[in-house]
């Protein structure tokens, strides 16, 4: 046996128990992405598990090319890259998430409806593979985490951690408590939260959190508004922008949402609160129903050429 | 009396244990990577037994732990038993107009250092991690906090003051404060020392170069003048900073590639400087070695680098009305034969009368490199700031005992 540091320890005061060394991602689309990156980025190593081989090497592709972009940004240099990447690995086996100390679960199903029921069957499927106190949370925006964990063992290891996009940048995450967290969970996801630099904003769990009920207002709004006529995409987002010094207007906001997610969260609230406010616009729905899925798709309520934005895809009159 | 100086980085811990009878130094290492994936303790002994173990290190406190297990462990220990440890010194980067000196840490003392955070994110919270880890590991023990900014609080509000609003200056302590203080301090003593000069007499100007520069000039002992200022990225240019830059470039360039604060201060710390300009390296000697390839922009790099070296002699000898001696020390100027040379030819008109020949080939050795009777002298002293700080630490303590 090689010697190691713990032959040299003063005492047992030397916890093992309660660091954060490993985080599985679990579905690494963009917001799994992110998480993934951000997380790497202050050191721990991710495993993310995708559906396919294919789809890990899609993974490696956009995260490697995003952090190119990093770099071209100056936020970042070759060396700080290579470490981050070093921390990566892709797997579409569960058994990898073994060791893990934090499991978040971020996936996104291309199907219309709700996807509770996946959520609920990965976190079955999480739950048989990690040990009894490794918690579990996930990165979902809408659904509610009690209900999400609700056939589970042990219910009381899980919590809500919900990113903004885009959260390099973005410094708060919501830490929303269910029913059933613990403690002791709810202060491990907290101090996660610090480990990855972000103020925690403690949510009493309800459909929404607070970021996505509110900004689905806006954007249900926004869109009134133009079907109203009362002026262009361009102009309602610039008045935002400019007027209140919002990082980006409603719409250009809906398009890095993705319509598609954002009609998703829209349905579920709604759902839950019955609430005309919450009912997705019909913009939206028509939008998603041709495609046009905003950022990702290359065309929302803006068409966009390598990420940038170089027309406003749709006009009011077509909505009179 | 037996002394740890530590120097905690954001995610290492520099130490020395030394024995202040001999100014022996009994033990050093390393902690690397703490709070990181595969973190290790490198350690070596006065006898020579070197070591690399590796392990989980959570935070300092559990660095300090195992680095003081090691410490006293029957294998590679030097100690016995704490209570053979009878102070502890830590490096402290940032201490503002705090703290002029090297101070015994109080209560008081701490929460001095704390309201410095503000002007040193990144290196002062791991400095005070290693003296809350020191305080309870070792209750009881002195221990004593050196600044790197403190040697350069002699300069005169003229020398240290920016011309921007003066409110600003009150609201947020915004001046030069200057770094590499207890470097700075050792080499002019050493050399003042080593020439049988009364440091009083003196009027010096001491280059430290290494990833990080800065050049400092000493009058009559005190710093008058230093290139690094409220932060470590004015002055000359660096392995990867910037040094002095037209405040309107950063604008510029903040606005044109949209960049925040964040990513500008990344820009000017970690992609600029020598890096920057090559596109070879941070690396002296691999720049050095393009150069030798003919590459263009490494000899540019190069070019900028003693230029600005030079033209901050120039500036300084004017700013003290005159100078006797220029020191080199730090990585570059202790090891870097040819930065010496580029820096120091063609100063006759200062009174400066190089020799090549000293020069030639001599790395980390104290030696002087000016002709016998020019009139100022050029010389190399290696850095020792864990000395300079294991030393202050010694005064202090006996102070606090004697009083």
């Amino acid at each position: 046996m090689p010697e190691t540091l713990d032959d040299f320890a003063l005492s047992k005061r030397i916890q093992k128990k309660g660091s954060i060394q490993k985080v599985a991602v679990i579905g690494c689309g963009s917001m799994g992405q992110e998480i993934t990156r951000t997380v790497a980025q202050h050191g721990m190593d991710v495993v993310f598990i995708e559906v396919s081989e294919a789809k890990i090497k899609e993974v490696f592709q956009q995260i490697d090319a995003h952090l190119d972009e990093v770099i071209n940004q100056w936020g970042l240099t070759v060396g700080e890259k290579r470490v981050i990447l070093s921390h990566i690995k892709g797997s579409v086996d569960f058994n990898d998430i073994r060791d893990a100390d934090l499991v978040i679960e971020s996936i996104n199903s291309q199907k219309p409806g709700t996807n509770i029921n996946m959520r609920k069957e990965v976190f079955r499927k999480v739950e048989e593979i990690v040990a009894e106190d490794v918690v579990i949370t996930s990165n979902n925006s809408t659904l509610m985490i009690s209900e999400i964990a609700s056939e589970l063992k042990h219910p009381e290891r899980t919590a809500g951690l919900h990113f903004i996009s885009p959260s390099a940048s973005i410094k708060i995450v919501e830490v929303i408590r269910g029913i059933e967290t613990n403690d002791a969970t709810f202060d491990f996801v907290l101090k996660f939260a610090k480990m990855i630099e972000k103020q925690a904003i403690v949510i009493n769990e309800s459909p929404g959190h607070v970021s996505s009920r509110l900004i689905v207002t806006l954007i249900n709004e926004a869109c009134e508004t133009l079907m109203e006529g009362v002026a262009s995409v361009q102009c309602i987002d610039t008045t935002m922008k400019m007027g209140y010094g919002l990082l980006f207007g409603p719409f250009e906001m809906a398009d890095r949402i993705g319509l598609d997610n954002l009609l998703k969260w829209m349905d579920n609230l709604y759902a839950e609160y019955g609430l005309q406010k919450f009912k997705a616009s019909p913009i939206i729905k028509r939008l998603v129903r041709a495609g046009y899925h905003g950022l990702k798709t290359g065309k929302g309520f803006y068409k966009y050429e390598n990420g940038k934005i170089i027309s406003q895809a749709i006009t009011a009159t077509e909505f009179k | 009396m037996k002394i740890i100086v530590l120097n905690c980085g954001s995610s290492s811990i520099k130490y020395q244990l030394f024995d202040m009878t001999t100014t022996e130094v009994l033990a050093k290492g390393v902690a690397e990577k703490i709070g990181l994936h595969g973190s290790f303790i490198k350690h070596e002994r006065l006898d020579g037994t070197k070591v690399k173990i590796e392990g989980e290190i959570l935070d300092h406190q559990a660095g300090i732990e195992y680095i003081l297990g090691i410490l006293k462990s029957e294998k590679y220990g030097s100690i016995k038993n704490f209570n053979e440890i009878d102070a502890v010194g830590h490096r402290v980067v940032h201490g503002a107009e705090a703290f002029k000196g090297s101070e015994y840490i109080t209560d008081e003392v701490v929460k001095k250092m704390e309201e410095c955070i503000d002007l040193a994110p990144l290196h002062n919270p791991p400095n005070l991690k290693g003296i809350y880890a020191m305080q309870h590991l070792l209750p009881g023990v002195p221990q004593v906090g050196a600044f790197d900014t403190a040697f350069h609080q002699t300069m005169e509000p003229h020398a240290y003051m920016y011309a921007i609003p003066y409110s600003l200056y009150r609201k947020y302590g915004l001046r030069r404060y200057g770094f590499h203080g207890s470097s700075h301090r050792y080499v002019s003593a050493r050399a003042a020392e080593m020439l049988g000069k009364d440091l009083k007499d003196l009027k010096m100007i001491t280059c430290h170069l290494g990833n990080g520069a800065s050049i400092a000039a000493i009058k009559g002992g005190k710093s008058v003048d230093t290139s690094m200022g409220l932060t470590p990225v004015e002055g000359l240019i660096m392995g990867t900073r910037t040094g002095d830059l037209d405040a309107g470039v950063l604008l510029y360039i903040m606005q044109k590639e949209n960049i925040d604060h964040l990513n500008a201060n990344i820009l000017v710390n970690k992609h600029s400087g020598m890096l920057g300009i090559t596109g070879v390296s941070s690396d002296m000697r691999e720049i050095e070695t393009a150069a030798e390839a003919n590459n263009e922009r490494a000899i540019l790099g190069l070019e900028m680098y003693h230029y600005r070296i030079r033209k901050y002699i120039g500036s300084y000898a004017a700013a003290m009305g005159g100078v006797d001696v220029i020191i080199f020390t730090g990585g570059v100027g202790e090891n870097g034969p040819e930065t010496r040379e580029e820096v120091c030819k063609d100063m006759e008109f200062l009174g400066l009368e190089f020799d090549p020949e000293a020069n030639k080939g001599k790395r980390g050795k104290e030696v002087i490199i000016s002709k016998p009777g020019s009139r100022v002298t050029a010389m190399v002293v290696p850095t020792n700031e864990e000395l300079v700080i294991a030393r202050d630490t010694e005064r202090i303590v006996l102070e606090s005992v004697n009083k």
